[in-house]
């Protein structure tokens, strides 16, 4: 029996039983699919199951995080102040915004993957004196490609993957299909324990321990991504 | 390519300004060689070069350069200053200046006397500003994105001609290089092109909890016998020492004192001739160990309980323990367990000795793993103190455990 963690989509959970817990998941699927969503309800669960969550995005900062997630009445303002949620903004780093650093909420750059490494680590130890188990979430690794020599950065979340697994972690990271060589993306793929893809309107599990390849139809509503 | 020898240089070393390093590398550098920090991802690095730079600016009016592909000028600018270091005063007064190879990827501005927007064609400007800083300190930062953009082969050729260059101007080449899962083979090839390798690796259980340099590779010294150094880097202070300290702890009268003598030589010990035929702990023992390169404080705890209020304060900080039980008195292992606990040692290394093996009626280290029921699989090594027996596997096994070595 394979212990698992609830992802926050009701449906996914009935379909696969949730997430394998301690595995990183790749979610990728076109642009505008629902991917960053998935995180968002992937955060609300942390949030309901009281786990602790460290959360490196890329594309958006903590206010605009809040603000997409408010527009689906998910609210995370106690979660932040109660430190139960560790960032890595790579974000405001790479539009030269200087933002105060503290414990849980850290300031990177895109481009340097060695200085994002350093966080991860420093939050970790943080996170592993707190709980013996997590969550994390890696939206989206697509910006780090954008900077970054592409090889170069699947060498990264090849370390960032080990790094969480290894604190007791259980992830998701996201990914936009095409903006790497195919070579890349098969790549990407093997730093995954389980694949998530999220097309136009079909959701595809292609891997996932103790499960067999499974497909469900799925929409965007005002309450997050629902299956049927 | 000819090594960098002492008596090329007349025997003068430029120092790093990186504690310890100077010592372990004969006092410093000679004029025109190269040196390699290879950092495991998560390990503070880039302070190291920024460390050299800067202190060679402040203290020897040195004269230098930064070429960085992953930082911009702008926010190294504002890592000298959360270290404490003024690059500003020196840019302004050229004493130093950039090598931008990052702005005009990001679609910025660059800043710098040199720009680069291509790494291929790096060399010639690279080459350039080294001439304009003969004598000087030069900081490459960072390998792993040459290497992965530009190739391998390329990438240890530029090097190669770099450092060439650099030595015929008397120039320190810096190299700062994030060791991603590279093959051993190049990590080799670019090692062999430098004159001397610093690894910064970290010393860790489940996540990574203190920070090691150690000097793998010089050409102009023999390997210093304690070469692993901890570090910490403080905001503002940069690369500062820190001596990790191991804890021998354990209940009244298992041999704490004696086993803390027999593993760190010169060892001072808090005691007194009791009432009882031998003398106990009323303080603590404190000695130093040089073990396999790294150097440590052991610090022993007195086993009375009327001393447990110093456990605490004397475990505090302790990287690793060594719980020491005699083995011919399963009674006082609820004791043992008890001082794991009031030692905060549960989430730290730590190997149980299992002393007094000499003596009859002494239980099988699987015995005594079964009379302690311990939470977690703790290694248990059968030791005789008085017969100098085991002491080097429990050592090993401990340093196995927190090194990985």
């Amino acid at each position: 029996m394979i212990p698992k963690i609830r992802s926050g989509i009701a449906e996914f959970d009935e379909l696969t039983g949730g997430l394998p817990e301690n595995t990183m998941t790749l979610i990728y699927g076109p642009p505008k699919t629902g991917k960053s969503i998935f995180c968002y309800q992937f955060l609300c669960q942390a949030m309901e199951d009281d786990d602790l969550c460290m959360y490196l995005m890329t594309d958006y900062d903590l206010t605009q995080l809040e603000q997409q997630m408010m527009a689906f009445d998910w609210f995370i303002h106690d979660y932040i102040l109660n430190k139960r949620l560790y960032v890595i903004d790579t974000a405001s780093g790479s539009v030269g915004a200087l933002q105060k650093e503290t414990d849980n909420m850290a300031i990177s750059f895109p481009q340097n993957p060695t200085d994002i490494a350093s966080k991860v680590i420093q939050q970790l130890q943080c996170v592993h004196q707190k709980a013996q188990r997590f969550r994390s979430v890696l939206d989206s690794a697509t910006t780090l490609f954008a900077f970054n020599s592409p090889i170069l950065i699947i060498r990264v979340l090849k370390a960032y993957t080990l790094r969480i697994k290894m604190a007791g972690g259980t992830g998701i990271v996201t990914y936009t299909e095409g903006s790497a060589e195919p070579q890349i993306e098969t790549m990407l793929k093997a730093t995954a324990d389980n694949i998530v893809y999220l097309g136009e309107d079909e959701l595809v599990i292609e891997a996932m321990a103790g499960l067999k390849r499974t497909k469900a139809s799925y929409q965007i509503t005002d309450k997050g991504i629902v299956m049927w | 390519m000819a090594a960098i020898a002492l008596t090329d240089t007349g025997g003068k070393l430029r120092r790093t300004y990186i504690p310890m390093l100077d010592d372990m590398l004969g006092g410093g550098m000679p004029a025109g060689a190269s040196l390699l920090f290879t950092a495991m991802p998560g390990v503070a690095s880039d302070v190291f070069g920024y460390q050299i730079i800067a202190e060679r600016m402040r203290c020897d009016k040195g004269t230098g350069f930064i070429y960085t592909n992953t930082k911009t000028p702008v926010e190294i600018e504002h890592a000298f200053q959360r270290y404490g270091w003024d690059l500003r005063s020196f840019l302004d007064s050229d004493q130093g200046f950039f090598i931008d190879s990052i702005s005009p990827m990001m679609g910025m501005p660059a800043i710098g006397r040199y720009v680069v927007d291509d790494f291929a064609e790096s060399e010639a400007t690279v080459k350039n500003a080294i001439s304009d800083i003969a004598g000087g300190t030069a900081v490459i930062e960072n390998i792993a994105t040459l290497l992965d953009s530009i190739g391998f082969d390329q990438t240890l050729g530029l090097i190669g001609r770099l450092n060439e260059e650099a030595r015929a101007n008397d120039v320190n080449m810096i190299y700062m290089f994030t060791r991603w899962n590279y093959k051993n083979v190049l990590l080799e090839r670019l090692s062999d092109i430098v004159d001397c390798e610093v690894k910064l690796f970290s010393v860790e259980e489940k996540v990574i909890y203190r920070q090691v340099f150690a000097v793998t590779k010089s050409n102009w010294t023999e390997t210093p016998r304690t070469n692993k150094i901890f570090f910490e880097v403080l905001e503002p202070g940069g690369v500062r020492v820190f001596i990790p300290k191991l804890l021998v702890t354990g209940p009244y009268n298992a041999g704490k004192t004696a086993f803390t003598h027999a593993i760190a030589a010169d060892t001072v010990s808090v005691d007194r001739q009791s009432y009882e035929l031998f003398p106990t702990t009323v303080g603590l023992d404190i000695g130093h160990l040089d073990y396999k390169g790294f150097s440590a404080d052991v610090f022993g705890t007195p086993g009375q309980e009327r001393f447990d209020l110093l456990l605490e304060p004397l475990a505090r900080e302790a990287i690793g323990a060594f719980i020491v039980v005699d083995s011919t008195k399963p009674d006082t292992f609820v004791r043992a367990k008890e001082m794991i606990r009031m030692c905060r040692t549960e989430a730290i290394p730590k190997v149980i000795v299992a002393n007094k093996q000499d003596l009859s009626g002494a239980l099988s280290p699987e015995a005594i793993k079964e009379k302690m029921s311990l939470w977690e699989d703790v290694p248990i090594i059968p030791v005789s103190v008085v017969n100098k027996e085991g002491l080097n596997k429990a050592l090993d096994t401990l340093f196995g455990l927190m090194y990985g070595v």
